[in-house]
Formats: structure tokens, sequence, C-alpha cells
């Protein structure tokens, strides 16, 4: 199992290398911040152009179990003294995400980046920046690990 | 007494999780080996409310049908069943070479659809790579073990009993099954029906969210877009326990390009598919 993971692991993250190295291929506004190993990697979002997230650099962490690709990887937001995560009504002021494709959506198919651009998107589509219903009580109970926790995915899917 | 609302989101998983898991027993191999039909049979005797059911297999059993591979009830098993039948039946062709290279052929002439369907490249190459190298090693001996060995039929249960081997077989055709859908809307958007919640789907979403999500089940759309796509006969029969008679429906997808081809043929019962054959032991291992 381990083995597969870091099989694909390693070709995605090839991958990410090659395409950040190349502007012409690369995903304006994601860029690769850290991937020491193929468990927990780092990436800068930001939404170029118009959006209500203008000049605002967001830091998210992925992390990886032995399942991934076949389950997803865990998702969040940074939240530290340097960085802060989106007011976002799907994005919770600890990082967490509420996000369909990261759980029940989820498809072996997709991969690190195209997470990165649908959060991305999900950012940029925003029409007012607002917390999530109910933030306070679930940051107060919400596990660590947000795939630990079974959202309520809203109307307008991402 | 147990307060669901007094329950925090990762107890509320938890509880969740337990009752998924208990209700796929994750004993079951991902692809079991094959066995009489009789086995299948004596698990509905003794229950008064299954007298067609057995009826249907002892129909199924007078057509030449004896033997059943069971492939695991994960909502995957008819990805599993198919491409496992696919390949299994390379080994008894008359001659294995072409079967080989036709088969690949095929495959890989799939590959650029994959991409137009926006697939990545990574995700594409490393789910191709093991149905690819499965094939490939029934003529050609497997480089890296330095055997000087072809593939054997035990040796192709062993790559599917694994499950992550097994995973990446199921997404390989999640994915072919996805991009014919989305390279043929205007022939399946009548068609496209939420599996639960039913009311009609765009092809887009039917496609991210009922074929390329592992563990959701195919049905009359998937069945028809996959074997369209790898080209194939796929004759399903379909014990339902309705006809008192025991007859059995056998509902045939000819695709093939010869279309007297044998079919592959899989044996569905509500809510699972497992593949239906006319063995019922393995197969000894036949060196040509």
């Amino acid at each position: 199992m381990s083995v597969v993971y870091s099989r694909r692991l390693k070709k995605e993250l090839q991958e990410i290398q090659i395409e950040q190295a190349d502007p012409a291929k690369r995903a304006a506004g994601i860029q690769l911040l850290q991937a020491e190993d193929l468990k927990t990697w780092y990436f800068s979002i930001e939404v170029l152009g118009e959006s209500l997230y203008k000049n605002e650099v967001f830091h998210l962490m992925v992390r990886f179990d032995p399942e991934y690709p076949f389950k997803s990887p865990a998702v969040q937001f940074v939240v530290s003294d340097k960085v802060k995560p989106p007011v976002h009504p799907h994005v919770y002021t600890n990082g967490h995400i509420c996000a369909s494709i990261l759980g029940d959506d989820w498809s072996p198919t997709l991969s690190v980046m195209a997470i990165c651009i649908t959060i991305q998107s999900m950012l940029a589509s925003c029409k007012k920046k607002e917390l999530p219903e109910g933030n306070d009580d679930y940051v107060r109970t919400a596990p660590d690990n947000p795939k630990k926790t079974r959202f309520v995915y809203h109307g307008d899917s991402v | 007494m147990l307060d669901i609302a007094s329950l925090t989101p990762a107890q509320l998983y938890e509880l969740n999780q337990n009752l998924l898991d208990n209700s796929i027993p994750s004993t079951n191999p991902t692809m079991a080996e094959l066995a009489p039909l009789s086995v299948l049979r004596a698990e509905y005797e003794g229950n008064s409310n299954s007298d067609s059911f057995i009826k249907q297999i002892d129909y199924l059993v007078a057509q030449g049908y004896e033997g059943i591979r069971r492939s695991r009830g994960d909502g995957d098993c008819f990805y599993r069943s198919l491409i496992y039948a696919y390949i299994e039946r390379i080994f008894s062709t008359q001659d294995r070479h072409l079967a080989v290279a036709t088969s690949i052929s095929t495959l890989e002439a799939l590959l650029p659809t994959l991409r137009e369907a926006s697939f990545e490249d990574p995700v594409i190459d490393e789910c191709y790579e093991v149905p690819r190298d499965l094939i490939r090693g029934i003529v050609e001996p497997e480089p890296v073990s330095n055997t000087g060995q072809t593939l054997t039929t035990a040796q192709l249960l062993e790559v599917f009993q694994d499950e992550s081997m097994s995973n990446y077989l199921v997404v390989f055709m999640r994915m072919i099954t996805s991009a014919h859908i989305r390279q043929n809307p205007t022939e399946y958007e009548d068609f496209l029906i939420h599996p639960e919640v039913g009311g009609k789907m765009g092809v887009q979403e039917f496609c991210e969210a009922v074929v390329e999500v592992m563990g959701k089940e195919a049905d009359h759309v998937q069945v028809t877009a996959i074997s369209r796509a790898i080209k194939v006969n796929v004759k399903i029969a379909y014990l339902d326990g309705r006809n008192k008679d025991g007859r059995v429906e056998f509902v045939t997808f000819n695709h093939a390009i010869d279309e007297e081809e044998a079919p592959l043929t899989l044996i569905y019962r509500p809510g699972h598919y497992d593949i239906l054959d006319k063995r019922s032991i393995e197969p000894l291992p036949l060196d040509i």
C-alpha cells in the first residue's frame, strides 16, 4: 500500500516541480512552498485578478496517509502568526474547509494540484466574506484532522 | 440512550464510519477464487423466500454456467469483475500473443481520450501501467523479478487481491467509462439519473459524482459506456428472484469488433456483480 501512495505522490511532485519551473505551465497564484517528504506538503494560494481576496496570500497544508490516492488527503488552511485562513463561508477559523471533493466526492482521478485549483476558484467566486454558520461551535469541538469531520455540504458545491 | 445531537462531529464521523465498515464485510477478498455455483445455491437454501433465486441458479447451471468468481461488494465490483474477466480471458485464447497485442493497442488508443477528458498525465500513467503490465506479463516474462516466467492465472488473482492494485484497475476502468460518456454526451445525457435521489444529472456532474468516485455502483449507462470503449461483448445474467419459473434474463451489450466474439459474462444480484463462468474450479496452469 505505502509503495503505491509514494509512487503516485512522487509522480505528482515531479509534475508540480516541472510546472513550477515553467511560467507557461504554472497554475497562476499557486505555488509549492514545501514538500520535504511524502506526508505533508504546503502550498501558497492567492487569487489573481479581481476578487474579494485581492492581495491576500494563504497557505494550504496537505497531509497524506497511505491510502492516498484512494482516500482524499487532509487539506486545510494554515493558521499561524504569519498567515491566516481566508474569511469564507466554507472555511472555518481553524483552517478547516468544507468542500465536497475533500470528502464524499473525492476521486482518485483528482490530484493535489486539482485540489489547489478547486480551492482557488472557490475563493475567486466568493460573493461575500463571511464565516461559516456555526463556526465557533465547530472550532471548539473540531478534531485536529478535518477528515474526521462529517461535513454537510451546502448548496453551491465546490 | 444515545443522543445523536449531543455528539461532536468527530464522534459522529466515528459512528458513521463504524456503521459503514460493518455493512461491508472487509474480510471478503477483493476478488475470490472460482467456486461452483452450488456454493451460491447453498446460501439460498432453507430460506422460503429464496425459491425463485434457487430456481434461477439451477437455470444457469442448466445453461452450462457452473462457476462464480466473487468480487467484494464494495460498489466497485462491476468494474473489478469486468477488468478481471477481460484480462483472464486472454489466457484461454488460441494465440495469446495476438490477444495481448490487440488488447494493449485497444487500451493504448484510449489514453488520448482520457487526456481530453482532462485527467492528468501522472494519474493516467500510473493507472494504465497496472493493466498494461499484467496483460503484457501473460506473454512476456516479468523484467523485475527476472525469473523468466510469464504471468499465471494464480498470480493474476493475487494481484487482484492486493487492495491497492485492485483499486488502480478499478480507477482505470472508471476513467475510461467517464471519458467515454464525456465524449459522447448526446448518446447518454437522457439517461443520467442520480442513483440515490433520482432526478436528471448533467454529463459532467454524473461523471464526477457517480462514475469517478470509488464505491459508486455501475448501472446500465456505465456498462454500455465501458463495453463500447474497450470494445467487448458483455453479457449479464440478472438474478432478481422475480421470475417464478426460474428463467434468467440475460442483458447483452455487444460492442466487440467481431460480433461473434464470446462475451464477458457477469452475474447480477440486486446491488452486486460477480463473474459468471462455465468452469467451476480454477483452471490448471497450462504452459503453451
